[in-house]
């Protein structure tokens, strides 16, 4: 039996290693979190519109098509770098486009949005980052997949790149 | 130029590694083993310090300085800067390794060649498989066209002395395990006719492997401490664990080499361990430098020098255990002793710090195995570790207190409860002395406090009583180990932290302590800006005892913010003080810890260092013998 | 030499730093004195709580010593359930269900996390045989 025993060793480690290797082949991020929110209902909120007179109420913006989340501040770097990508989504038929304005200052953000061009059809404004928290928000910019029937479908961290850009479209597609 | 020369140097030091493992197989000291050594040796100094003089010179043309370092940077840390990446640090690990291979080669005498020979194949495999990962993937000679300005520069809170030279003292550890590791796969592979005491020529380096290991650990611990700003050094991230784990081992490997040593026992226990902890220590490597996890300590990489990194731990692994498992039946040895001897006591020691080193193992991989069998993500934090590792260590720090003083075969009680009494009594009279005197109820408090002196006491009455056959290396070791759990313990358990805001001429109290806001001021360092407050500490009788200055620092190179810990030490306590946010208007917002005993940890480590300092020296002397 | 120039010179820079670093840092360092509940036994709770919850913008730190102000929010937040009388489960549940079992830096019990709990006491019970199968043996001589 003692003799048996030796092998055992080489057989954890084997397998130990194996593990390893599944973990660096298949396409992960190691810092970056899966949502909690999948397939689960958009949290329900009401805030301030940026732009237009009459309050955000989640219920009336979402639950109806397919609609875009983006979190975004003006103070936040990559958020810049991202938004020509946002803007082709606006510009695509059939998307709309949230913005949910993060800590931030109203009036810079209006004039952000002047500069760079305003790729939402309705922006939440998010003064004390609660709204954020409810969708487990960590690193802005983040970008959600809502569906027709206000269901979360996917989220990415940080700003959306190129293979993200083709990504969300694929899946907005195969929402369709 | 000196980038050509580096790049050319290295690829000579790769042919001159495969060589090495090629002539070894001649099973002589032949010219050809020499040169190959010594070519090794010589070819990987020189591309070391090739890529040293392009940091010093800032030579950008070179990606790797390009990428890290600055002309603002001060001389020091271009030094240390050389390692302070990965693909340095790459050169750094095979340097220390050629250095650990010439040791190995100058073992050489008439009787051990075969053994030796082997031993040189072994380390020669490990050698070039490092090599061949750094130049295929890890190049630090890669030039980038056209040349910039200047560089990309460096993190300001890596610009510290401490954490320069921890690299180098945690590369001497693994690679010292790496030599035991290459003389346990020649003890498996041979038949050994000769006799070879092979476990006298792996003490020495285990010896030195551990005793490095420790001081490079401390050396992080202490950096993260004043550095990092939250008064705790210590946070169980997977890379830290990394380096516990060979560390944990390697204490398990010291003591049962003595038992090898002394009583022909546990020999295919230690053949074992020996490959573990250079196992471990490579399992490290990869954890750090795959892009499997991410951590403050990770260098940021991509998963394909992941995979190099993982087959060749497979490789070498593999053909370590499977050799084990074939080879190590005729070193089963039945030679059985009392639970109540020496031989006992490290017997529970090794299977106390092998059960520690697979819980942490356990934490640190866990997270891991989750995300690869489920789609969730979860941390496994200090409380997991605190009330895993914690427990266990207690036995192990008491049988420590008792081991050394039990005699080899079966102990008798009453004799040895004689010989501990007055450690005993010395123990729980200082433990009700500071129980009283501190008032403090932790149970966790008094059971470090005991466990501490527990072992100081039996150290220092040791000392007293200079016993000729017990090694002065062990004691000082284990009196270290005393320090460090009086540290640990004072520390964690009785922290006290005060968070205030406070404007120019405020004053606030902690402890005995009373402090005053003098000034503010902005200063300028070589590479930053700098806001630093100016506070007076005094004491009850309103003397004054420091200045602490805590700073929030500014690099316009990196554009990083940092935060420099003021910190007052003494032996009972350190003051320690962080400047927060604020203006002039509000005050500013400051953190003041008062730790109890920290500097004990440092003390500690220090002495625990001195004592594997004494125990090298004599195990040299034991194989100068040998020869 | 403390000409007026010299002293307005020194002020004007000590003005310019500090703006630099309000610009650009990120608020408080660790819990700030205005967070801190006036009930003692709720703060207390609260300090707890938070030395379990991961900064998730940070490297090994939890919200508790943490300076981003994700992790003053999230401190604010469950300060202000404690005082709203939410129990310590239920402020756990509210982070998890929108973080995730990540944020928790005491992993939790459930079954996929059973074998981590576990397996020490497993390894310590085999160490513990191991020492007395060996012991057995050796009484045998």
């Amino acid at each position: 039996m003692r003799k048996q025993l030796l092998i055992l060793p080489s057989i954890f480690f084997l397998l130990i290693l194996l593990i390893f290797f599944y973990l660096l082949i298949i396409d992960r991020n190691p810092s970056e979190l899966p949502s909690t929110l999948l397939n689960k209902n958009v949290p329900k909120f009401e805030t301030e519109s940026l732009l237009k007179e009459k309050k955000f109420v989640s219920s009336d913006v979402f639950g109806k098509e397919i609609k875009l989340v983006n979190f975004f501040a003006t103070w936040c770097k990559p958020c810049r770098d991202e938004h020509n990508y946002i803007k082709r989504f606006s510009n695509q038929e059939g998307i709309e486009v949230i913005g949910i304005n993060y800590k931030d200052n109203s009036q810079k953000a209006i004039g952000w949005l002047k500069e760079l061009g305003n790729p939402y059809s309705n922006i939440a404004v998010d003064k004390n980052g609660r709204i954020a928290i409810d969708w487990g928000v960590y690193g802005i910019p983040e970008t959600f997949i809502v569906n027709s029937k206000g269901i979360i479908k996917y989220r990415h961290v940080g700003p959306v790149t190129k293979k993200i850009y083709k990504k969300i479209n694929l899946i907005i597609n195969e929402i369709e | 130029m000196a980038p050509y020369l580096g790049n050319l140097s290295l690829w000579l030091s790769l042919f001159f590694a495969i060589s090495q493992f090629f002539v070894s197989k001649k099973n002589k000291k032949s010219k050809f083993i020499t040169i190959s050594v010594i070519g090794l040796l010589i070819s990987s100094l020189i591309s070391f310090f090739l890529l040293m003089y392009s940091h010093v010179v800032s030579d950008f043309s070179v990606l790797n300085v390009f990428q890290n370092s600055h002309t603002t940077k001060p001389l020091l840390y271009k030094v240390s800067g050389t390692w302070g990446n990965h693909e340095g640090s790459m050169l750094l690990w095979i340097l220390v390794l050629t250095i650990f291979n010439y040791f190995i080669f100058k073992l050489y005498n008439e009787k051990n060649s075969i053994f030796i020979s082997k031993t040189l194949e072994t380390q020669a495999f490990i050698t070039a498989g490092f090599i061949l990962f750094t130049v295929l993937t890890s190049n630090p000679f890669e030039i980038i066209s056209p040349t910039q300005a200047d560089g990309l520069g460096f993190n300001p809170i890596l610009q510290d002395p401490a954490l320069a030279i921890h690299p180098p003292l945690l590369y001497i550890g693994y690679v010292g395990f790496s030599a035991a590791f290459s003389i346990s796969i020649a003890t498996l592979a041979l038949e050994n006719n000769e006799k070879i005491a092979w476990h006298s020529y792996m003490k020495p380096f285990v010896v030195a492997a551990w005793t490095f290991l420790t001081i490079g650990i401390a050396f992080g611990a202490v950096w993260a401490y004043y550095e990092l700003g939250w008064g705790g050094w210590w946070f169980w991230d997977p890379v830290e664990n990394a380096s516990f784990m060979p560390w944990l081992l390697g204490t398990a490997l010291l003591h049962s080499l003595i038992t090898v040593e002394k009583k022909k026992s546990l020999q295919s226990w230690v053949l074992l361990l020996s490959i573990l902890a250079f196992l471990l220590s490579v399992v490290g490597t990869f954890l750090v430098r795959s892009g499997i996890l991410t951590s403050v300590h990770t260098f940021a990489l991509d998963p394909s020098r992941g995979i190099y990194i993982l087959a060749f731990t497979a490789i070498l692994g593999g053909y370590a255990l499977v050799l084990f498992g074939l080879k190590s039946k005729k070193y089963l040895n039945n030679s059985y002793f009392s639970f109540f001897s020496k031989e006992g006591s490290i017997l529970i020691n090794n299977i106390l710090m092998v059960v520690v080193c697979s819980s942490v193992f356990l934490g640190t991989i866990y997270p891991l195995l989750v995300e690869a069998f489920t789609n969730n993500k979860i941390s496994v934090g200090e409380p997991y570790y605190n009330s895993t590792v914690v427990p266990i260590m207690i036995p192990a720090i008491l049988i420590m207190g008792i081991g050394p003083i039990l005699s080899w075969g079966k102990g008798d009680k009453s004799k040895t409860f004689k010989k501990i009494f007055p450690s005993v009594l010395l123990t729980a009279i200082i433990t009700l002395f500071i129980f009283l005197f501190y008032q403090s109820y932790s149970l966790i408090g008094i059971v470090g406090i005991v466990l501490a002196f527990w072992i100081i006491s039996n150290n220092v009455i040791i000392l007293f009583q200079k016993r000729e056959n017990l090694s002065n290396g062990m004691i000082v070791a284990h009196l270290g180990i005393g320090l460090l759990i009086l540290g640990i313990t004072g520390s964690s358990v009785w922290q006290e932290e005060k968070i205030i805001q406070m404007k120019v001429n405020n004053e606030t109290n902690i402890k005995e302590y009373n402090i005053i806001f003098k000034e503010i001021n902005e200063i300028k360092g070589p590479n930053y800006f700098a806001l630093q407050g100016n506070f007076f500490v005094y004491d009850k009788n309103k003397n004054i005892i420091t200045k602490l200055q805590p700073e929030n620092r500014f690099y316009p190179v990196t554009n990083n913010f940092t935060t420099e810990v003021s910190i007052h030490t003494n032996l009972f306590r350190d003051l320690y003080m962080v400047l927060g946010e604020g203006n002039l208007n509000d005050g500013w917002i400051v953190r003041i810890y008062y730790n109890p005993l920290v500097i004990w940890i440092w003390i500690g480590a220090l002495t625990i260092f001195l004592g594997g300092l004494i125990s090298m020296n004599s195990n040299l002397k034991k194989l100068q013998r040998l020869s | 030499m403390l000409t007026k120039n010299f002293f307005l010179t020194k002020i004007f820079i000590l003005i310019i730093a500090i703006c630099l670093i309000q610009f650009f840092s990120v608020n408080s360092y660790g819990v700030d004195p205005e967070e801190i509940l006036q009930d003692q036994k709720q703060e207390l709770r609260a300090r707890n709580i938070s030395k379990n919850i991961r900064c998730m913008v940070c490297q090994n730190q939890s919200i508790d010593e943490s300076s981003a102000s994700l992790a003053k929010d999230l401190r604010i937040l469950i300060r202000n359930k404690i005082k709203e009388g939410n129990s310590n489960e239920e402020i756990y549940k509210f982070l998890t269900d929108r973080y995730g079992d990540f944020i928790l830096l005491k992993p939790p019990i459930k079954l996929s996390t059973l074998a981590l709990w576990f397996l020490p006491f497993v390894f310590l019970l085999t160490g513990i045989f191991v020492v007395f199968w060996h012991n057995k043996k050796s009484k045998k001589f």
